[in-house]
């Protein structure tokens, strides 16, 4: 049976929260489901208080269940506040959606850390998403990790709703600021020859300044590389360190051109393990950060 | 010796400051809601500036080993644009619950005027409502007049006053607000409040319980070490420690802990990095800034 993602989040903070806090959080969802907004600016800013801030604990069924319920959704780094809020947000009445954005934007842009990485995550599950394309592409100009990565990371929007121009910004800061590719819903499916100029021109970049290319940049790169960047490859594949090797290895089968190939022959051992799935983007990312 | 400086506006200092304070022993620090020494003129530069308070800065503040709390709240020279002054009451809701606020303030009187009195009352009342503690502003003139009218405004609206801090306390105010049972807090601030040699002086004659030592600094010229520099000197001349302890440390921790949001544990035993969050070094360490590294570098070079 298929459950709706306000069930899902019900029963999961059902089995972590208080009785105190149960009730309060049934109280104030009333509350703002008669467009109260005073209660829900304020439960909103005290729902870590009233109902905890512990991990939720969540198991493959449950990220089953999330995933059939709205699709893309990952809440592998959710915690019980953050479920508290996001039912908060479901609450409100939502039939005017002109009313239902100002409403969004004045928490965005009055949230503290925690809360906008709530928001950027929640926005999947709330009504008139398409509204939040800009909003998800000013999140991206933070200056906080953490913001950043819950726009980027295990959230589907992005994927959905971003511009290609935004897109590829974003994709192009996760590299800069040295957060991992492969959590991006939609990566592979997004690639573009633009973007793959712009990673390209980057990896030269940090060459010319001495300092390592991210390994995730060829998975991106490599499907649309133009010769210079082969040579890179080539040359990275030849003397670069083990997870750089592999990282090339995996970009350059993906591609299946000739030119791939010639590369990949160079050293047919890294190459096989490549081809037969032993290497993988997870992996790498894994080893990488 | 670990310090915590309850009063000081580092959204107006740099990050060489953070890197003296820590240095130099303070732990955590509580900035209070401010005004910006000219007047803000629409509600958006107060929102900007609150979140500022509970977003950026106490993440900036982390960055350097140094935990950051704040309080909120419309200060008294603003409270006298009456229709900005309504509309920041407003937006304060969105504030008030956020996990680093510790008090509602710092709120209080500067001209005595009625407006500075409603507004104080209106926000006396929000604090009962949210269930924190208040941080007084005492006013520059007329200092001993709005200190006692302060009290006995809070007495009127039954909060009791171990939930209170009066701060900008000087040798005239101090003997008042100790013995109606609040917190007194002194602002070591070179020429214009309290010097440090002073405020030796009055730990020596009052004892150390219920006084509160901080910095207030700020834009103008004032010193973001003045509570470790007062701390050092108490102890140079002759306070006992655990004086110094209480008056530098304990009793900000006593008055602001009643809030629920402001405990030992934060700074002693950090949270492990958290990549949802913003703990210690999860950007330092991992962003694309070079790391801390605790070894002296070559100052000349800039990799």
């Amino acid at each position: 049976m298929s459950y709706t993602p306000v069930q899902l989040l019900e029963n999961w903070i059902l089995r972590q929260a208080s009785d105190s806090g149960q009730a309060w959080l049934d109280t104030q969802r009333e509350a703002v489901a008669t467009g109260d907004l005073k209660s829900l600016y304020m439960a909103f800013g005290f729902a870590p208080r009233k109902i905890g801030k512990a991990d939720l604990q969540l198991t493959e069924r449950d990220y089953n269940d999330a995933a059939e319920a709205r699709p893309g959704w990952m809440p592998h780094t959710w915690t019980i506040d953050q479920a508290a809020r996001v039912l908060l947000l479901m609450s409100l009445p939502a039939e005017d959606d002109a009313a239902f954005f100002v409403t969004l934007e004045k928490l965005f842009q009055t949230a503290e850390i925690r809360e906008q990485i709530c928001l950027y995550q929640s926005l999947q599950l709330l009504p008139h998403q398409e509204l939040f394309d800009d909003r998800l592409s000013e999140g991206t100009r933070t200056n906080v990790k953490s913001i950043f990565e819950s726009i980027a990371h295990h959230n589907p929007l992005p994927m959905e709703l971003m511009s290609e121009q935004a897109w590829n910004q974003m994709v192009l800061k996760a590299l800069f600021i040295g957060t991992a590719l492969d959590p991006i819903e939609g990566l592979d499916r997004r690639v573009n020859p633009e973007l793959a100029r712009m990673l390209i021109d980057f990896a030269h970049e940090r060459r010319a300044a001495k300092r390592p290319i991210p390994v995730e940049l060829w998975r991106v790169a490599a499907p649309f590389a133009d010769e210079i960047a082969l040579e890179d490859m080539k040359a990275l594949y030849a003397s670069g360190e083990q997870l750089e090797q592999s990282a090339i290895a995996l970009a350059l089968v993906s591609t299946a051109s000739d030119e791939a190939d010639d590369i990949l022959k160079t050293n047919p051992e890294i190459a096989k393990r490549a081809e037969s799935g032993e290497i993988t983007w997870r992996d790498i990312a894994q080893q990488a950060y | 010796m670990k310090f915590i400086d309850p009063h000081i506006h580092v959204t107006s200092r740099t990050t060489d400051d953070y890197e003296a304070m820590a240095k130099a022993g303070v732990a955590a620090i509580i900035e209070p809601a401010f005004w910006l020494g000219q007047p803000r003129t629409n509600v958006g530069s107060f929102q900007d500036y609150f979140s500022s308070l509970v977003g950026f800065e106490k993440f900036r503040a982390a960055q350097f080993g140094i935990r950051h709390y704040c309080t909120i709240g419309l200060n008294s020279k603003e409270a006298n644009n009456e229709a900005l002054a309504e509309q920041v009451m407003e937006i304060m809701p969105l504030f008030l619950a956020k996990e680093n606020v510790v008090a509602v303030g710092e709120i209080g009187f500067d001209d005595m005027t009625a407006l500075e009195e409603k507004y104080l009352r209106l926000q006396l009342e929000m604090a009962k409502e949210v269930d924190l503690p208040v941080l007084i502003h005492t006013p520059h003139r007329n200092k001993k007049q709005g200190t006692y009218r302060s009290m006995d405004i809070i007495e009127e609206h039954e909060i009791p006053p171990h939930l209170v801090v009066i701060d900008h306390n000087n040798e005239e105010t101090c003997e008042e607000v100790l013995r109606r049972g609040y917190w007194a807090a002194f602002t070591i601030y070179p020429k214009t409040k309290m010097g440090n040699e002073r405020m030796v002086e009055i730990v020596k004659k009052y004892g150390p319980e219920r006084i509160i030592v901080d910095s207030s600094a700020d834009w103008g010229v004032s010193d973001p070490l003045a509570v470790p520099k007062t701390g050092n000197l108490m102890l140079e001349r002759g306070v006992p420690q655990e004086h110094v302890e209480l008056t530098c440390y304990k009793n900000a921790l006593a008055a602001y802990g009643q809030s629920g949001q402001f405990e030992e544990s934060d700074w002693l035993t950090p949270e492990p990095i958290d990549q949802r969050t913003l703990f210690e070094g999860n950007s330092v360490l991992r962003g694309g800034q070079a790391p801390r590294v605790d070894k002296p570098e070559d100052d000349r070079i800039i990799q």
